[in-house]
Protein backbone atom coordinates (compact mmCIF):
# COMPACT_ATOMS: atom_id res chain seq x y z
CA UNK A 1 0.00 0.00 0.00
CA UNK A 2 2.95 2.26 1.09
CA UNK A 3 4.30 1.35 -3.08
CA UNK A 4 1.48 2.45 -3.97
CA UNK A 5 1.20 5.58 -2.32
CA UNK A 6 4.72 6.62 -3.49
CA UNK A 7 3.59 5.85 -7.27
CA UNK A 8 0.72 7.89 -7.05
CA UNK A 9 2.66 10.70 -5.08
CA UNK A 10 4.64 10.48 -8.55
CA UNK A 11 1.78 10.51 -10.71
CA UNK A 12 0.56 13.63 -9.52
CA UNK A 13 4.09 14.90 -9.58
CA UNK A 14 4.37 14.23 -13.48
CA UNK A 15 0.95 15.89 -13.98
CA UNK A 16 1.54 18.58 -12.37
CA UNK A 17 5.23 19.43 -14.03
CA UNK A 18 3.44 18.78 -17.25
CA UNK A 19 0.95 21.52 -16.53
CA UNK A 20 3.10 24.54 -15.81
CA UNK A 21 6.40 26.33 -17.22
CA UNK A 22 6.25 24.18 -20.45
CA UNK A 23 5.87 27.24 -23.05
CA UNK A 24 10.15 28.04 -22.36
CA UNK A 25 11.04 24.53 -23.78
CA UNK A 26 8.28 24.60 -26.93
CA UNK A 27 8.99 25.53 -30.06
CA UNK A 28 7.42 28.81 -31.37
CA UNK A 29 4.17 28.16 -33.04
CA UNK A 30 3.69 29.07 -36.78
CA UNK A 31 1.46 32.52 -36.60
CA UNK A 32 1.15 34.73 -39.30
CA UNK A 33 3.48 37.09 -38.22
CA UNK A 34 5.84 34.89 -38.21
CA UNK A 35 5.43 33.90 -41.52
CA UNK A 36 5.93 37.56 -42.46
CA UNK A 37 9.18 37.69 -40.85
CA UNK A 38 12.01 38.26 -43.21
CA UNK A 39 9.24 39.88 -45.86
CA UNK A 40 8.12 36.34 -45.85
CA UNK A 41 11.61 34.79 -47.06
CA UNK A 42 11.77 31.42 -45.27
CA UNK A 43 8.48 30.31 -46.71
CA UNK A 44 4.93 30.79 -46.80
CA UNK A 45 2.31 29.38 -44.09
CA UNK A 46 2.01 26.29 -44.75
CA UNK A 47 5.37 25.27 -45.35
CA UNK A 48 6.39 26.66 -41.64
CA UNK A 49 3.73 24.67 -40.27
CA UNK A 50 4.92 21.40 -41.70
CA UNK A 51 8.36 22.33 -41.01
CA UNK A 52 7.20 22.76 -36.93
CA UNK A 53 5.48 19.42 -37.25
CA UNK A 54 8.37 17.76 -38.73
CA UNK A 55 10.62 19.50 -36.10
CA UNK A 56 8.90 18.56 -33.20
CA UNK A 57 8.56 14.71 -34.14
CA UNK A 58 11.74 13.99 -36.19
CA UNK A 59 13.96 15.36 -34.27
CA UNK A 60 12.70 13.99 -31.25
CA UNK A 61 13.39 10.68 -32.39
CA UNK A 62 17.06 10.66 -31.56
CA UNK A 63 17.85 13.78 -28.87
CA UNK A 64 15.42 16.33 -26.86
CA UNK A 65 14.67 19.55 -29.01
CA UNK A 66 16.69 21.98 -29.18
CA UNK A 67 16.50 26.00 -28.44
CA UNK A 68 15.86 27.32 -32.30
CA UNK A 69 18.49 30.14 -30.76
CA UNK A 70 21.05 27.24 -30.22
CA UNK A 71 22.57 27.75 -33.31
CA UNK A 72 23.04 30.05 -35.92
CA UNK A 73 21.11 30.77 -38.96
CA UNK A 74 24.75 29.46 -40.61
CA UNK A 75 24.94 26.28 -38.83
CA UNK A 76 20.97 25.39 -38.92
CA UNK A 77 21.45 24.21 -42.78
CA UNK A 78 24.36 21.82 -42.15
CA UNK A 79 22.97 20.68 -38.88
CA UNK A 80 20.23 19.38 -40.45
CA UNK A 81 21.59 18.23 -43.77
CA UNK A 82 23.64 15.95 -41.34
CA UNK A 83 21.06 14.60 -39.66
CA UNK A 84 18.21 14.62 -42.55
CA UNK A 85 18.74 10.62 -43.10
CA UNK A 86 18.25 9.72 -39.85
CA UNK A 87 15.41 11.32 -39.79
CA UNK A 88 13.62 10.11 -42.43
CA UNK A 89 13.44 13.76 -44.21
CA UNK A 90 13.05 13.99 -48.08
CA UNK A 91 14.56 17.08 -49.58
CA UNK A 92 11.56 18.92 -49.41
CA UNK A 93 10.96 18.41 -45.88
CA UNK A 94 14.30 19.61 -44.85
CA UNK A 95 13.57 22.66 -46.71
CA UNK A 96 10.08 23.14 -44.63
CA UNK A 97 12.07 22.62 -41.07
CA UNK A 98 14.70 24.43 -42.37
CA UNK A 99 12.40 27.61 -42.93
CA UNK A 100 10.74 27.06 -40.22
CA UNK A 101 13.99 26.84 -37.57
CA UNK A 102 15.25 30.22 -39.91
CA UNK A 103 11.78 32.21 -39.41
CA UNK A 104 11.49 31.33 -35.64
CA UNK A 105 14.53 32.19 -34.62
CA UNK A 106 14.32 35.60 -35.82
CA UNK A 107 11.22 36.09 -32.80
CA UNK B 1 4.31 -8.45 -21.93
CA UNK B 2 7.70 -7.75 -20.83
CA UNK B 3 10.44 -10.53 -21.61
CA UNK B 4 11.12 -12.46 -18.92
CA UNK B 5 7.85 -11.70 -17.14
CA UNK B 6 6.69 -15.06 -17.44
CA UNK B 7 8.33 -18.50 -17.41
CA UNK B 8 8.32 -21.50 -19.52
CA UNK B 9 8.78 -24.94 -18.33
CA UNK B 10 8.98 -26.70 -21.49
CA UNK B 11 12.68 -26.66 -23.30
CA UNK B 12 12.28 -27.59 -27.59
CA UNK B 13 15.39 -28.62 -29.11
CA UNK B 14 17.84 -26.34 -30.53
CA UNK B 15 16.51 -26.55 -33.76
CA UNK B 16 13.73 -24.50 -33.08
CA UNK B 17 15.72 -21.41 -32.17
CA UNK B 18 18.00 -22.58 -35.28
CA UNK B 19 14.94 -22.00 -37.29
CA UNK B 20 13.48 -19.02 -35.71
CA UNK B 21 17.52 -17.40 -36.26
CA UNK B 22 17.38 -18.32 -40.19
CA UNK B 23 13.77 -16.43 -40.48
CA UNK B 24 15.45 -13.21 -38.74
CA UNK B 25 18.06 -13.40 -41.22
CA UNK B 26 16.25 -14.25 -44.47
CA UNK B 27 13.74 -11.35 -43.74
CA UNK B 28 16.45 -8.93 -42.71
CA UNK B 29 18.37 -9.83 -46.57
CA UNK B 30 15.21 -9.01 -47.89
CA UNK B 31 14.24 -5.78 -46.49
CA UNK B 32 17.94 -4.18 -46.05
CA UNK B 33 18.37 -3.34 -50.15
CA UNK B 34 15.06 -1.04 -49.65
CA UNK B 35 15.88 1.08 -46.28
CA UNK B 36 17.75 2.87 -44.74
CA UNK B 37 16.76 5.27 -42.00
CA UNK B 38 16.39 5.20 -38.21
CA UNK B 39 13.39 4.36 -36.01
CA UNK B 40 14.53 6.05 -33.32
CA UNK B 41 15.98 6.11 -29.97
CA UNK B 42 15.11 4.68 -26.48
CA UNK B 43 15.76 6.66 -23.19
CA UNK B 44 14.63 3.74 -21.23
CA UNK B 45 14.15 -0.35 -21.51
CA UNK B 46 11.01 -1.19 -18.97
CA UNK B 47 9.12 1.71 -20.07
CA UNK B 48 8.15 2.78 -23.52
CA UNK B 49 8.28 6.26 -25.12
CA UNK B 50 4.94 8.17 -26.73
CA UNK B 51 6.88 9.41 -29.85
CA UNK B 52 6.76 6.99 -32.33
CA UNK B 53 9.27 5.81 -35.22
CA UNK B 54 9.13 8.26 -38.24
CA UNK B 55 7.08 7.04 -41.32
CA UNK B 56 9.00 4.51 -43.77
CA UNK B 57 12.08 4.11 -41.14
CA UNK B 58 12.75 0.52 -40.50
CA UNK B 59 14.83 -0.46 -36.85
CA UNK B 60 16.07 -3.91 -35.64
CA UNK B 61 16.18 -3.93 -31.72
CA UNK B 62 17.82 -6.71 -29.88
CA UNK B 63 16.89 -6.71 -26.42
CA UNK B 64 19.00 -9.37 -23.83
CA UNK B 65 17.56 -9.59 -20.43
CA UNK B 66 19.15 -10.85 -17.20
CA UNK B 67 17.14 -11.82 -14.05
CA UNK B 68 18.44 -13.28 -10.84
CA UNK B 69 16.14 -14.42 -8.00
CA UNK B 70 18.51 -15.65 -4.67
CA UNK B 71 15.52 -16.67 -2.69
CA UNK B 72 14.26 -20.11 -2.26
CA UNK B 73 12.90 -20.21 -6.10
CA UNK B 74 16.63 -18.88 -7.08
CA UNK B 75 17.24 -18.95 -10.75
CA UNK B 76 18.76 -17.08 -13.06
CA UNK B 77 17.24 -16.11 -16.82
CA UNK B 78 18.76 -14.55 -19.98
CA UNK B 79 15.52 -13.24 -22.34
CA UNK B 80 16.68 -12.41 -25.72
CA UNK B 81 14.42 -10.45 -28.15
CA UNK B 82 14.58 -9.72 -32.02
CA UNK B 83 12.42 -6.88 -32.97
CA UNK B 84 11.84 -5.07 -36.44
CA UNK B 85 9.85 -2.03 -35.65
CA UNK B 86 8.29 -0.11 -38.71
CA UNK B 87 6.96 3.48 -39.13
CA UNK B 88 3.95 3.00 -41.61
CA UNK B 89 2.97 6.89 -40.58
CA UNK B 90 4.39 9.36 -38.54
CA UNK B 91 2.12 8.64 -36.03
CA UNK B 92 1.45 4.89 -36.26
CA UNK B 93 4.33 2.36 -35.61
CA UNK B 94 4.08 -1.51 -36.42
CA UNK B 95 6.65 -3.91 -34.39
CA UNK B 96 7.39 -7.91 -34.92
CA UNK B 97 8.71 -9.81 -32.13
CA UNK B 98 10.35 -11.97 -34.34
CA UNK B 99 11.68 -14.46 -31.84
CA UNK B 100 11.73 -14.05 -28.02
CA UNK B 101 14.06 -16.94 -26.43
CA UNK B 102 15.58 -17.52 -23.07
CA UNK B 103 18.37 -19.38 -21.28
CA UNK B 104 17.18 -20.29 -17.51
CA UNK B 105 18.98 -22.19 -14.93
CA UNK B 106 17.84 -22.94 -11.71
CA UNK B 107 17.91 -26.14 -9.46
CA UNK B 108 16.35 -28.73 -11.27
CA UNK B 109 17.11 -27.89 -14.82
CA UNK B 110 18.68 -25.69 -17.28
CA UNK B 111 18.90 -24.64 -21.32
CA UNK B 112 17.59 -22.67 -24.10
CA UNK B 113 13.83 -22.78 -24.65
CA UNK B 114 11.56 -20.62 -27.87
CA UNK B 115 8.91 -18.51 -25.97
CA UNK B 116 6.63 -16.66 -28.43
CA UNK B 117 6.40 -14.11 -31.33
CA UNK B 118 4.14 -11.18 -30.87
CA UNK B 119 3.22 -7.88 -33.33
CA UNK B 120 2.85 -4.93 -31.45
CA UNK B 121 0.36 -1.59 -32.69
CA UNK B 122 1.21 2.00 -31.08
CA UNK B 123 -0.58 4.98 -32.30
CA UNK B 124 0.64 8.74 -31.49
CA UNK B 125 -1.97 10.84 -30.18
CA UNK B 126 -0.51 13.95 -29.14
CA UNK B 127 3.11 15.16 -28.78
CA UNK B 128 5.53 15.31 -25.41
CA UNK B 129 7.00 18.56 -26.91
CA UNK B 130 4.28 20.73 -27.86
CA UNK B 131 1.00 19.26 -26.30
CA UNK B 132 0.54 20.01 -22.73
CA UNK B 133 1.23 16.11 -22.12
CA UNK B 134 2.13 13.56 -25.09
CA UNK B 135 -0.07 10.38 -25.11
CA UNK B 136 0.36 7.56 -27.72
CA UNK B 137 -2.04 3.68 -27.15
CA UNK B 138 -0.28 0.54 -27.58
CA UNK B 139 -1.64 -3.24 -28.32
CA UNK B 140 0.29 -6.24 -28.28
CA UNK B 141 -0.50 -9.45 -29.41
CA UNK B 142 1.62 -12.41 -28.45
CA UNK B 143 1.50 -16.27 -29.35
CA UNK B 144 4.16 -18.81 -28.60
CA UNK B 145 4.22 -22.42 -27.48
CA UNK B 146 1.35 -23.05 -24.94
CA UNK B 147 0.87 -19.28 -24.50
CA UNK B 148 -1.30 -16.62 -25.71
CA UNK B 149 -1.13 -13.21 -24.46
CA UNK B 150 -3.03 -10.06 -24.72
CA UNK B 151 -1.53 -6.55 -24.17
CA UNK B 152 -2.86 -2.77 -23.75
CA UNK B 153 -0.89 -0.12 -22.81
CA UNK B 154 -1.27 3.67 -22.15
CA UNK B 155 1.78 5.95 -22.71
CA UNK B 156 2.62 9.06 -21.47
CA UNK B 157 5.57 11.41 -22.19
CA UNK B 158 5.97 15.28 -21.15
CA UNK B 159 9.51 16.80 -22.40
CA UNK B 160 11.15 19.40 -20.11
CA UNK B 161 13.87 20.72 -22.82
CA UNK B 162 16.59 18.20 -21.92
CA UNK B 163 14.23 15.84 -19.00
CA UNK B 164 11.88 13.55 -20.16
CA UNK B 165 9.05 12.05 -18.06
CA UNK B 166 7.43 9.07 -18.82
CA UNK B 167 4.41 6.90 -17.52
CA UNK B 168 2.86 3.75 -18.77
CA UNK B 169 0.00 1.69 -17.46
CA UNK B 170 -0.23 -1.89 -18.88
CA UNK B 171 -2.94 -4.34 -18.34
CA UNK B 172 -2.56 -7.92 -20.02
CA UNK B 173 -3.96 -10.72 -19.96
CA UNK B 174 -2.60 -14.15 -20.16
CA UNK B 175 -3.75 -17.99 -21.39
CA UNK B 176 -0.69 -20.59 -21.16
CA UNK B 177 -0.29 -24.52 -20.24
CA UNK B 178 -1.13 -27.42 -22.56
CA UNK B 179 -4.85 -26.55 -22.90
CA UNK B 180 -4.75 -22.56 -22.05
CA UNK B 181 -6.16 -23.43 -19.11
CA UNK B 182 -4.25 -21.60 -16.92
CA UNK B 183 -4.82 -17.70 -16.90
CA UNK B 184 -3.09 -14.69 -15.19
CA UNK B 185 -4.27 -11.05 -15.41
CA UNK B 186 -1.94 -8.15 -14.37
CA UNK B 187 -2.12 -4.31 -13.99
CA UNK B 188 1.38 -2.51 -13.95
CA UNK B 189 2.68 1.45 -13.78
CA UNK B 190 5.76 2.04 -14.93
CA UNK B 191 7.48 5.95 -14.04
CA UNK B 192 10.76 6.57 -15.66
CA UNK B 193 12.86 10.00 -15.62
CA UNK B 194 15.54 11.28 -18.41
CA UNK B 195 18.30 13.58 -18.40
CA UNK B 196 20.13 14.23 -21.95
CA UNK B 197 23.77 15.23 -20.65
CA UNK B 198 24.69 15.48 -23.88
CA UNK B 199 23.40 14.70 -27.54
CA UNK B 200 24.71 11.12 -27.17
CA UNK B 201 24.01 10.54 -23.29
CA UNK B 202 21.42 10.12 -21.10
CA UNK B 203 21.04 9.21 -17.72
CA UNK B 204 17.86 8.33 -15.93
CA UNK B 205 15.61 6.25 -13.58
CA UNK B 206 12.63 3.94 -13.93
CA UNK B 207 10.29 2.36 -11.48
CA UNK B 208 8.14 -0.64 -12.18
CA UNK B 209 5.18 -1.21 -10.22
CA UNK B 210 3.42 -4.60 -10.98
CA UNK B 211 -0.04 -6.13 -9.44
CA UNK B 212 -0.07 -9.43 -10.02
CA UNK B 213 -3.56 -11.59 -10.53
CA UNK B 214 -3.50 -15.14 -10.98
CA UNK B 215 -6.96 -16.90 -12.06
CA UNK B 216 -7.72 -13.53 -12.72
CA UNK B 217 -8.13 -12.72 -8.81
CA UNK B 218 -6.56 -11.04 -6.45
CA UNK B 219 -6.49 -13.20 -3.59
CA UNK B 220 -2.88 -13.84 -3.11
CA UNK B 221 -2.37 -9.91 -3.15
CA UNK B 222 1.06 -10.01 -5.42
CA UNK B 223 2.65 -6.67 -5.62
CA UNK B 224 6.39 -6.11 -7.01
CA UNK B 225 8.03 -2.70 -7.13
CA UNK B 226 11.22 -2.58 -9.00
CA UNK B 227 13.31 0.56 -9.39
CA UNK B 228 17.44 1.14 -10.89
CA UNK B 229 19.09 3.43 -13.16
CA UNK B 230 19.40 3.56 -16.80
CA UNK B 231 22.01 5.03 -19.66
CA UNK B 232 21.78 5.64 -22.88
CA UNK B 233 24.04 6.14 -25.80
CA UNK B 234 23.45 6.76 -29.57
CA UNK B 235 25.65 7.49 -32.28
CA UNK B 236 24.66 7.96 -35.66
CA UNK B 237 22.08 5.07 -36.75
CA UNK B 238 22.37 3.09 -33.59
CA UNK B 239 21.86 3.19 -29.50
CA UNK B 240 22.35 1.26 -26.63
CA UNK B 241 20.42 1.94 -23.58
CA UNK B 242 20.95 -0.33 -20.26
CA UNK B 243 18.89 -0.28 -17.29
CA UNK B 244 19.12 -1.87 -13.89
CA UNK B 245 16.73 -2.96 -11.66
CA UNK B 246 16.59 -4.26 -8.10
CA UNK B 247 12.94 -5.31 -6.33
CA UNK B 248 11.53 -3.18 -3.57
CA UNK B 249 9.67 -5.67 -2.48
CA UNK B 250 10.11 -9.27 -1.33
CA UNK B 251 8.76 -11.27 -3.53
CA UNK B 252 10.39 -14.79 -3.85
CA UNK B 253 9.30 -16.03 -7.17
CA UNK B 254 10.86 -12.31 -8.60
CA UNK B 255 13.64 -11.55 -9.65
CA UNK B 256 15.69 -9.45 -7.17
CA UNK B 257 18.01 -8.03 -9.65
CA UNK B 258 16.98 -7.47 -13.72
CA UNK B 259 19.54 -5.83 -15.92
CA UNK B 260 18.25 -5.07 -19.46
CA UNK B 261 20.08 -3.75 -22.36
CA UNK B 262 18.44 -2.66 -25.45
CA UNK B 263 20.57 -2.16 -28.69
CA UNK B 264 18.83 -0.91 -31.72
CA UNK B 265 20.28 -0.01 -35.11
CA UNK B 266 18.26 1.85 -38.28
CA UNK B 267 18.18 -0.25 -41.19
Amino acid sequence: MRNLAILAMAVVCLVDLSSCGTTSFTPPPVTPELAQTGKGQHGDIAMLREGRALFVHRCIECHTLPAVSSHSAQQWPRLIDEMAGRASLKPAERKAVLAYILAARTQ
Amino acid sequence: MEPGTSRSDGFPAAGGIRRARFLVFILLLSILPSISVFGGVRRFTFLYEANTSARGSLELENWVTWQRATGPDRFDQVDFRHELEYGVTDKFQVSIYLADWFYERDREHSGFAYSDSAIELIYNLTNPVVDPIGLSIYGELRAGDRLIELESKLIAQKNFGPLILAYNATLEAVWEGSDLAEREGEFSQALGASYEVSPRISVGIELLHESVFPEWRDEEGIRNLFVGPNVSYRHRNWFVTVTALAQATDTDSEPDFQLRTIFGVGL
